[in-house]
């Protein structure tokens, strides 16, 4: 194994806090240079280590060795995967007395006429498969089960994967239902399949630490190519699963599938007959690759999301005039609470305070990206608007997917501080669940 | 997906075929994302000369899957309180057929929203997304649909009226529906000085026939 030459765990730790791995991978002897334009692993010893002046080619190789060899952001991704995760299973569970008219047999946007507009847009669904109420139950509670291991980070590219079919199946079966949080959940369950999500904080990093491998993941891989053969060649799937498409660029959800499963089986053959050997530490570095290129389409993503809404926001009259704000306040659909809403649209100076806050900030936030601390006390603002849409505006489901796309950005001390404290609050809550037998933890 | 990853590059002397994979993997794998986000740049940002003249490469990369729609609030955020009231006519075992009440659709989400910190898809958006893609696929001056999805629209707002009305009213059977909409500006706020906006707008849409295909799967 490659991880000899690190240490397990970190000396001056509280031990080893159960799903935070030790900062070790952040912290390479050979002092490689911060990642450009992913988040930068704080956490990181002094940087006064890094030596001064490299050479081009010096910094060059370092990108190289960086790109190919290091899950860049991995906290961030784990907090990003845990954060959808989460999201997405809220939402099905809230809504889970009315799935059948939100997605199901009940709904109003009958099998045909979804069918009528999927001819048209060729969107991703297993719905249109087979009709009746069975085949509905079982996608959605299947999209229920995936997002729970999405977010415990079980057998994690299995997972995304799952949550891929089930996000896209539901959401495609209406496209006239969603509003912007299902929008960004919708994406990043495609970018989440192609990261490497599960580092940390998740069982399947818990179980690598463990040393234990478990049977599950062949047994699953086996059942996994067996129902996509059978979705494949069955019949019934029409032109979901096929392997080129309509237009450009041509690529049917088939190659998708099926190479992510053949890779995995690749992976795990190699790691069984020669996990030192050369082949799997391509395949690994490829993996890294392709997760280093998803979190910087992540990353963008967010950036490009508040950099329109920003910037289309400034030609409008009334963020210009500083009123904007006072308007959403009075949308019936979106004053759960119109007293609130009312208040926090009672004067002039606030709603203008925070019509203007809000476009500089949407219009600021990609440039702040090149100063750590302004780009992080901007993220602290636009999570606490969101925070304060959530409960205003009555769209908690889209202010979480909102934050949770936010958390890209996070600093990694900030997340490392968080999972020391949620681990040891966890830690405090089994203590006082036991302390009852024995009052005094020995030592 | 079970090991940390930082070692094997690091400090690896690859042979001379794992370059060559790896040199090219890493670059198709920039120029795929470069080319990826260019094209939802391009989809975000407004036409220009350069999505012009490649808009068909970018609508096959961004539809249907990586649609993006951020303008929720931009540039002005919506300004208008829409409400979809719907009124049935039934008709007796005889035939006599009787216009009834008109049912306010709109004013039921609403009354469900109310108090409600994690507000339904169902009360918050079903309806006011319908009615939307409605307006959007018809002419306002004589209702005529507009384009291919017009009449999916209406079949759509029928039928979602026609689940929360139900089959029959007083025992009678459903025979027609029809929408009226009313759209009102919300004031402008006290301090602004701005004269008072118009007055609500009201739309009609005529009688639509009611048959029993209409409530497929609706009613359970």
């Amino acid at each position: 194994m490659n991880e000899v030459s690190l240490p397990a765990a970190r000396p001056d730790g509280d031990g080893p806090l159960d799903g935070v791995e030790p900062a070790a991978g952040v912290e390479p002897s050979g002092g490689a240079v911060p990642p450009p334009r992913v988040p930068r692993q704080a956490g990181a010893g002094p940087d006064a280590a890094a030596p001064r002046g490299p050479g081009a080619t010096e910094l060059l190789g370092r990108a190289v060795d960086a790109f190919t060899g290091r899950v860049l952001g991995r906290h961030q991704a784990a907090v990003v995967r845990i954060g959808f995760g989460l999201v997405w299973l809220a939402h099905l569970l809230r809504e889970w007395p009315n799935r059948r008219v939100l997605y199901g047999d009940r709904s109003p946007w009958s099998m045909e006429l979804a069918e009528r507009l999927l001819g048209d847009d060729g969107a991703f669904t297993v719905l249109t498969w087979f009709g009746g109420r069975f085949w509905f139950e079982l996608v959605y509670h299947l999209a229920v089960l995936a997002a729970l291991g999405v977010l415990l980070g079980w057998r994690t590219r299995a997972s995304t994967v799952l949550f891929l079919v089930t996000v896209l199946s539901l959401q495609n079966r209406d496209v006239f239902l969603g509003d912007g949080g299902d929008n960004v959940v919708h994406l990043m369950a495609v970018y989440l399949v192609f990261t490497r999500c599960a580092e940390v904080w998740s069982l399947d990093a818990r179980r690598a630490r463990s040393g234990r491998g478990g049977r599950a993941g062949a047994v699953l891989w086996a059942v996994l190519g067996a129902v996509l053969a059978v979705c494949q060649f069955g019949g019934f799937s029409g032109t979901n699963l096929s392997w080129t498409g309509r237009t450009f660029p041509h690529l049917g959800w088939a190659p998708l599938f099926w190479g992510l499963w053949a890779v995995a089986g690749l992976w795990w053959v190699l790691g069984r007959l020669r996990p030192d050997g050369e082949p799997r530490a391509v395949l690994d570095a490829l993996a890294t690759m392709v997760h280093n290129c998803a979190m910087l389409v992540i990353a963008v993503e967010v950036v490009l999301i508040y950099a329109t809404a920003g910037w289309y926001k400034v030609q409008g009259s009334r963020w210009q005039d500083g009123t904007a704000l006072y308007y959403p306040l009075h949308l019936d659909y979106f004053t759960p609470w119109p007293g609130l809403s009312a208040l926090v649209g009672s004067a002039l100076l606030p709603v203008f305070l925070i019509s203007y806050g809000t476009v500089m900030v949407q219009v600021a936030f990609p440039f702040t990206l090149l100063n750590r601390r302004v780009k992080n006390v901007l993220l602290a603002v636009m999570m606490l608007e969101h925070a304060g849409i959530a409960v205003v505006l009555g769209l908690p489901v889209f202010s979480l997917a909102m934050i949770a796309a936010d958390a890209v950005f996070l600093p990694t001390g900030a997340l490392l501080r968080l999972a020391a404290w949620a681990s040891r609050l966890a830690a405090r809550a089994s203590r006082i669940r036991t302390g009852r037998i024995r009052r005094r933890p020995a030592p | 997906m079970t090991e940390t990853t930082d070692r094997p590059a690091r400090g690896r002397a690859w042979s001379k075929p794992a370059q060559l994979v790896l040199g090219l993997a890493g670059a198709a794998l920039i120029g795929v994302t470069g080319l990826f986000l260019a094209a939802v740049f391009l989809h975000v940002a407004p036409a220009n000369s350069l999505s012009r003249q490649y808009r068909d490469e970018i609508d096959g990369v961004v539809y249907p899957e990586f649609e993006q729609n951020w303008k929720l609030f931009a540039p002005n955020p919506l300004q208008q309180n829409v409400s979809v009231d719907a009124q049935v006519r039934t008709v007796a075992p005889g035939g006599a057929t009787t216009a009834r009440e008109w049912t306010g659709l709109t004013a039921r989400d609403i009354a469900a929203i109310r108090g409600n910190p994690a507000p339904s898809h169902v009360d918050q958006n079903l309806l006011r997304r319908a009615w939307d893609f409605y307006d959007g696929s018809h002419n306002p001056q004589d209702e005529t649909p507009v384009g291919s999805r017009g009449k999916l629209a209406e079949q759509y707002l029928k039928r979602i009226a026609l689940q929360r009305i139900g089959r029959e009213a007083d025992g009678e059977r459903v025979l027609e529906i029809r929408f009226r909409v009313t759209t009102a500006t919300v004031p402008a706020p006290s301090w602004s000085g701005e004269t008072a906006p118009p007055a609500p707008k009201v739309r009609e849409l005529p009688w639509w026939p009611v048959a029993d295909e209409d409530y497929r799967g609706l009613l359970g």
